[in-house]
């Protein structure tokens, strides 16, 4: 029972990250990407890439995959949102970025193989330590330090208020002088960062495998509509209450209904409080 | 092109499709046309729900399964005659849209999508589950049609006058009130609102009417297949519909039906493109979405007008100069 949870914890802070990835994008440009998981697959296999394949130290690997998901952060940018964004319609960032999520899966399947192969140890440790493993507390350390690192960044910094400002208001933003369609590139650039560094921390959870990227982006997906869109705080709940609940029902149930469970929390959330546990309710449809 | 132009073309067209397991040449190509209809037959449906009404559901290939494995469970565990097996998978079907969508098509856009694409997970899981019922991973074999229809050529034209019955329905939605209706709330449900069109009641029955042609089209699918495992209804085969429709153009009906013939028969024409596979769909969706965003459809008419210019008529006015001298001097001896 013990490991069902703490594994539902891990699982669930990797969700927290992907669910922060999503709001750090979604707050300068109001696009919720569907390439924020294929970053964090990008982020695990180039990290196993790096350590296995061409043998670089972790710091490197690390960097390594932090820059990989940074240079995909900002391609998505440049590919699929600045352009649409200056159109009219508003589902079409949707559909761009579902491109662009499938050629980047389908790209990493083609060259990295379709099977899921292990990923290296980052610190040395016996692999028995149960419960202490670090494959465990890892991702765990990493959502919760990048949820600290951005409140940090949105209160102390002039960026991060210009991204405050922005997801307020972006055009109102833009007549006070402030640039953004570089801010927007900026968050993307973060985003793809942060996402990488999470895939690389989760890397021995979820082994370095292609199809991680949909599973994870629905996933952080549900993290963040339980949380309730553009709340930090709300994220990490949100991934960690998908993540305990959906490994308790595999502990009871049986791991084939994970999917199903994971939906119907969204799904009961969506219909009791539409903005999620930590959102805040602004809609204007006129 | 003028009506009576129209309708020969349209007799050709349905004269060639209705000979073609005559000069088709090969088992192979009969396959892929019948193929192409059985995903018509879905993507027809689809197309009222993302085409028309802008609903952007990514998993279809759920209900598909559904139809599929109510087909195969109905005609060929409990031996119940495939003609009622069909029409209840479109039930089931319908059913499961109806109940899907009463929660998901209040949800905006992307929840929606994420929405549904979580409904296809969700079948995936329960379909390989329940061993008893679906034969798990390992799959269920398919019963064909029976009598007339038992030959490749009779399971074609089958299929063919199916695609052919939803084709008619779609148009029929598509060019009256509730297709005008269903525009309005694609383009602004707010407005659609104002002016009286029941928004969330034209979605909802719409995304029935598709769940209904899914599960035909299942049931089709299942027969051509002959063979189905939970392998077989990859989420990648929703995307697929998602992305014919996409291409093809939003609100028409014969862009997405394009999308659909080019984008099944051109993997398998050109071998390097097969294995590319969802790389070279993913990249033809982004660079519609980037420079077409109304769809292939849309290029065509704007060639077809650049080839044929629409015809100036001249205007010139000539001065009738002497009625004028006539009507001056007549005015001046009056006065």
């Amino acid at each position: 029972m013990l490991v069902a949870l703490i594994t539902g914890l891990a699982t669930g802070a990797l969700y927290a990250a992907a669910a922060l990835t999503y709001n750090v994008m979604f707050s300068t440009s109001k696009v919720l990407s569907v390439t924020t998981g294929h970053i964090s697959m990008l982020g695990g296999i180039f990290g196993a890439w790096f350590l296995s394949t061409l043998g670089w130290p972790i710091p490197f690997a690390l960097l390594g995959s932090m820059f990989v998901g940074a240079l995909f952060g900002l391609l998505t940018d440049f590919i699929a949102i600045r352009r649409v964004l200056a159109r009219s319609d508003e589902h079409l960032w949707l559909l761009s970025t579902l491109a662009l999520a499938t050629m980047v899966q389908q790209a990493a399947g083609l060259w990295w193989g379709t099977e899921p192969k292990p990923f290296p140890r980052l610190i040395p440790q016996d692999f028995s330590a149960g419960l202490g493993d670090q494959k465990y507390w890892l991702p765990i350390a990493i959502a919760i330090l990048l949820a600290v690192a951005l409140e940090l960044f949105y209160r102390r910094t002039l960026y991060g208020k210009l991204f405050v400002a922005m997801s307020e208001d972006a055009f109102a933003a833009r007549a006070r002088g402030i640039p953004t369609d570089r801010i927007r590139s900026m968050s993307y650039v973060i985003a793809g960062a942060m996402g990488g560094l999470a895939g690389f921390a989760a890397g021995q959870l979820t082994f370095a495998y292609f199809a991680l990227g949909l599973t994870l982006t629905l996933n952080g997906f549900i993290a963040l509509a339980v949380g309730g869109l553009g709340s930090n705080v709300g994220a990490l709940v949100g991934g960690a209450a998908l993540g305990i609940l959906s490994a308790v029902a595999t502990y009871f149930v049986g791991g084939e209904y994970q999917q199903t469970i994971s939906v119907g929390l969204l799904m009961i959330v969506l219909l009791v409080k539409p903005a999620g546990l930590f959102g805040s309710q602004s809609v204007r449809p006129v | 092109m003028k009506p009576a132009g129209k309708t020969l073309a349209l007799l050709l067209v349905a004269a060639a499709l209705v000979t073609l397991p005559w000069w088709s040449g090969d088992q192979y190509k009969l396959h892929l046309a019948a193929l192409i209809c059985a995903y018509w037959v879905l993507i027809g449906g689809l197309n009222l729900v993302v085409g028309y009404s802008g609903q952007l559901s990514i998993g279809h290939v759920g209900l598909l399964s559904i139809g599929a494995y109510c087909f195969t469970i109905l005609a060929g565990t409990h031996g119940i005659h495939p003609g009622i097996a069909i029409v209840a998978a479109g039930g089931l079907c319908a059913l499961c849209g109806f109940l899907l969508g009463l929660p998901s098509l209040r949800l905006p856009g992307f929840y929606f999508a994420m929405a549904t694409l979580a409904f296809a997970l969700i079948v995936a899981e329960i379909t390989l589950a329940q061993t008893a019922l679906t034969g798990g991973g390992v799959g269920l074999a398919v019963p064909g049609f029976p009598e007339p229809f038992d030959t490749p050529a009779g399971t074609y034209w089958l299929i063919l006058a199916i695609a052919a019955l939803v084709t008619w329905l779609t148009w029929n939605v598509a060019r009256h009130t509730w297709g005008r209706g269903l525009v309005a709330v694609r383009d602004s449900a707010v407005t659609a609102q104002a002016v009286g069109v029941p928004v969330f009641r034209a979605k909802l029955t719409v995304f029935v009417f598709s769940g209904f042609t899914a599960g035909v089209a299942g049931a089709l699918f299942a027969v051509l297949q002959s063979y189905i495992t939970p392998d077989t209804f990859v989420f990648d085969l929703g995307l697929f519909f998602f992305v014919c429709i996409i291409i093809g153009g939003r609100g028409h009906i014969i862009g997405p039906m394009v999308g659909t013939i080019v984008l099944t028969a051109l993997p398998e024409m050109v071998a390097p493109l097969a294995k590319l596979g969802n790389f070279f769909y993913g990249l033809l969706l982004l660079a519609v979405v980037l420079l077409v965003p109304e769809g292939i459809g849309r290029v065509f008419e704007l060639l077809m007008q650049r080839l044929r210019p629409r015809r100036v008529e001249s205007h010139v006015v000539k001065p009738d100069l002497e009625r004028l001298a006539r009507a001056i001097a007549k005015g001046k001896a009056a006065g």
